[in-house]
């Protein structure tokens, strides 16, 4: 019993100690560098543009801002980290539609919770996924699509990046508004999926927009749509999904892949603050906005508030998605 | 064709100085990295790749480029001198390499495997510059049911390759591919035999597994033989390659650029399998197969050869599709992206100066491997006179950072460890660790192929019969196979094995 008061006295200390720190330190934040955590290996779509970010925060903090791969589990690995890390500023965390809308409602269990173990701090930017098939199948749109998938059921195969992933999902969501029905094969990366549907082995992909649409201006692949509400500024004379299909009801057809900075919770506030308002600078630079937009995406920015919003929002969409096509918990 | 007129645009932009400069860089850090163990060409370019963001396009590019196959040169020297592969090319180079660095020949196969690799990685660039694109179109055509039937022929391989009881490499092959089957199941997304955690969910890692399995048994193995010296070396008979090794050496160079330079283009892993197979082939045509595996000069400069050049035909579906064939070359895309150039089918159109000049910069950077290795030949074989109490401490820290530097984590040093004690028994059993890794690199991506396979094909089993290239591989591994199993063959490769037994 003895132990357990002196136990009990020494752990309040310790936080005493700890809160007292924090404070200090949200003063005159920041005071040594800072990292971001990237759930993902580098040289991926993430990892680039948190590096991109990185660097520019670097220039607004007068601190340098280091990007942490910290890889493994399709991203969980390093969600948990930075969910778990100490709140006090030095460790943010490059979120995106995976770590805070699909992961959240595909996994049995999760160490976190995208809303209650995070703080977040600003949208940075929504990338749309393009509806690409082999050059050679006999369909020019959308319209044509359904159709063909229509006359030939079970014919059709659409590849993706790995189950869960927005290519896989945005296929599932396409599947179930179109009513048609499609096989998924699923690739360990979203290179070895592109190439199965050039080579003609499977027919049709949702890729991620900036490694697609190159292959589109080769005539390697043949673009239909892209997946987001509004069309891309790298691609304008692609349709939107909800506006090629005039046969099949699609209006509610979104998929997009998006990036948000969060900190774990109970980071203080005047740095979310302080972080959200050198981010929103950055993301008004023409350097960045050109960044982005040649990557097929558009920058965002906001309040930390409307991320909440977003993040809400995207959990709940991808539940419907998932429950749709029956995906089983893993 | 303009191949002169682009090849002479290319070295145009590769010899200017700043784009020669950084290509020494690049290929000096790649070999340094390379001779550590563990620490690979992935976690140095992860590192470097904020460095490049105030480079000119070409030079960060012709930078990275040459610390990958800077790394895949270096990898050879510690697979040599120390039984340590640091990636799964070099497996094969630890086989007879450093056997031959126990006989004293080390300086003798370090100068094969760098003239081997000067060769293949000529080669095979003018290969890349010449039928990128047609080798391209190629490979496109490989489809689920061709990848199956190649890494079949693959694994039947692998127990050819290995010496001893037939049944003792069939158990290896086996141990590797469950190995293997843990982590995420790509078709399911389920977790298989991680035990809740989630270090496991991607699988092991092949770095520390071999590092263990080669590495770590060889350095417990030399500490419980320390009565007999150190356990590698005592005389060192010379540095360079006789005229009898040159002899033996140049037709397996060729074979081995060949086959490297075919199987680099697969974007499925292929260079993985272009060291294994060129082993295999040398061990096949070889007049005296006895040999292997007790430093055969041709067991390094075959594989050699061969992973160098498929280093370099592994850049065709990069540079002309953007599609990355291994994880280096994926940085290498994020590194293009950077600069603000998509890799892919737009890039010889857009950016010609930046295409060429990279395909020229790897004919600069290979002489310059060669150039930088060869004078520390001489270094490197001293590194085996140091005392084993010095040397083997060393060897292990390296090996730890190593191990860590794959995930900033100290769990895959654990991995390394368990593998250490795991090869050290397994030596003791008298089972071989090659076809172990060889199960646990191909047994993965059969299980992928051959249910993607199945799920195009609805199920059917006859899709394996269907495709032309998939048809041709398993007929040739059912002929190999008969050559295994047939019983006249089996007595002579008993007779054979049996001697190296002793």
């Amino acid at each position: 019993m003895l132990r357990f008061v002196r136990h009990a006295i020494m752990a309040a200390l310790v936080a005493g100690v700890g809160i007292g720190m924090s404070c200090a330190h949200a003063d005159n934040w920041p005071s040594r560098n800072v990292s971001i955590i990237v759930p993902y290996s580098a040289g991926g779509a993430t990892d680039i543009l948190a590096r991109k970010i990185a660097e520019g925060l670097t220039n607004e903090l007068g601190r340098t801002v280091i990007v942490d791969n910290r890889a493994g589990a399709g991203g969980i690995l390093g969600t948990t980290l930075a969910a778990n890390a100490k709140p006090d500023g030095y460790t943010l965390f490059f979120g995106q539609v995976s770590s805070h809308g699909i992961v959240p409602n595909l996994a049995a269990s999760l160490k976190y919770d995208p809303v209650k173990s995070f703080e977040p701090i600003i949208f940075i930017a929504s990338i749309p996924n393009i509806l690409v098939v082999n050059k050679d199948l006999p369909v020019n749109s959308v319209d044509e699509l359904i159709a063909y998938a229509k006359a030939n059921p079970d014919k059709l195969n659409y590849a993706s990046s790995g189950i869960g992933a927005s290519t896989h999902l945005s296929g599932e969501m396409f599947k179930s508004q179109a009513g048609i029905s499609m096989t998924h094969i699923p690739f360990p990366g979203s290179a070895q999926a592109i190439t199965s549907v050039m080579g003609g082995q499977t027919q049709i992909m949702f890729d991620n927009m900036p490694s697609a649409y190159q292959h589109v201006l080769s005539g390697g692949l043949k673009a239909l749509a892209v997946t987001t509400k509004n069309r891309s500024p790298a691609a304008p004379d692609i349709p939107t999904v909800a506006e090629a299909a005039t046969k099949a009801d699609l209006s509610k057809f979104e998929a997009t892949s998006w990036f948000g900075l969060f900190a774990p919770a109970g980071t203080p506030a005047e740095v979310i603050t302080r972080v959200n308002t050198s981010v929103n600078d950055l993301l008004k630079k023409p350097e960045i906005i050109k960044f982005i937009n040649d990557g097929g995406g558009v920058t965002e920015g906001g309040t930390p508030e409307e991320l909440a919003k977003h993040v809400t929002a995207e959990l709940a969409k991808w539940k419907v998605v998932i429950n749709d096509a029956g995906i089983p918990k893993q | 064709m303009d191949l002169f007129g682009n090849i002479a645009m290319g070295l145009g932009v590769a010899v200017q100085p700043i784009n020669i400069g950084f290509c020494f860089i690049g290929a000096l850090l790649g070999t340094v990295i390379g001779v550590l163990p563990g620490v690979g060409p992935t976690a140095t370019m992860a590192l470097l790749l904020p460095l490049t963001f105030g480079l000119p396009t070409e030079a960060s590019i012709i930078m990275l480029a040459g610390i990958y196959y800077g790394a895949q040169y270096g990898g050879s020297t510690t697979a040599i001198l120390l039984n340590l592969p640091g990636e799964t090319s070099s497996v094969v180079t630890t086989l007879d390499g450093h056997q031959m660095a126990r006989q004293g020949r080390a300086g003798a196969a370090l100068a094969i495997a760098a003239i081997g690799s000067l060769v293949g990685g000529s080669v095979a660039t003018l290969v890349l510059a010449a039928f990128g694109p047609l080798l391209t179109r190629a490979a496109l055509s490989f489809s689920a049911p061709d990848y199956f039937a190649l890494i079949l022929f693959g694994l039947l391989v692998s127990i050819i390759l290995a010496h001893g009881s037939l049944l003792k490499s069939v158990t290896m092959v086996v141990a590797g591919i469950a190995l293997g089957t843990i982590g995420v199941d790509i078709n399911t997304g389920q977790f298989r035999m991680t035990f809740g955690t989630m270090e496991l969910a991607e699988g092991i890692n092949f770095v520390p597994l071999a590092m263990g399995l080669f590495g770590i048994a060889d350095i417990l193995r030399n500490l419980e033989n320390r009565g007999s010296g150190m356990g590698t070396v005592s005389v060192i008979s010379s540095l360079w390659p006789s005229r009898d090794d040159i002899r033996r050496s140049w037709p397996a160079i060729l074979r081995g650029t060949g086959l490297g330079s075919l199987l680099g283009v697969l974007p499925g892993g292929g260079a993985t399998l272009a060291s294994f197979a060129s082993y295999s082939l040398e061990k096949k045509v070889a007049a005296d197969p006895a040999r292997f595996g007790k430093g055969a000069i041709e067991g390094v400069a075959g594989p050699e050869t061969a992973n160098n050049a498929a280093a370099q035909t592994s850049f065709v579906p990069l540079l002309t599709l953007g599609l990355p064939t291994n994880a280096v070359m994926a940085l290498l895309v994020g590194a293009f992206i950077i600069q603000g150039v998509q890799p892919g089918p737009m890039m010889l159109k857009q950016q010609p100066g930046l295409f060429w000049g990279l395909i020229a910069s790897m004919w600069i950077g290979n002489l310059m491997l060669v150039v930088i290795n060869l004078p520390l030949i001489g270094l490197w074989v001293k590194l085996l006179r140091v005392r084993y109490e010095f040397l083997f401490p060393a060897v292990l820290l390296f090996c730890a950072i190593g191990a860590y530097s794959l995930h900033n984590s100290g769990f895959d040093i654990l991995v390394m460890a368990v593998f250490g004690a795991v090869g050290y028994l397994l030596i003791k059993l008298g089972c071989e660790p090659t076809p172990l890794l060889l199960g646990f690199v191909l047994g993965p991506m059969l299980e992928e192929n051959l249910r993607r396979s199945l799920m195009l094909s609805r199920g059917s089993l006859m899709t394996f019969i269907e495709h032309p290239i998939s048809l041709t591989i398993l007929i040739a591994f059912a002929l190999t196979l008969v050559t295994v199993v047939r019983p006249s063959m089996r007595r002579k490769r008993d007779i054979a094995f049996a001697e190296e037994e002793t």
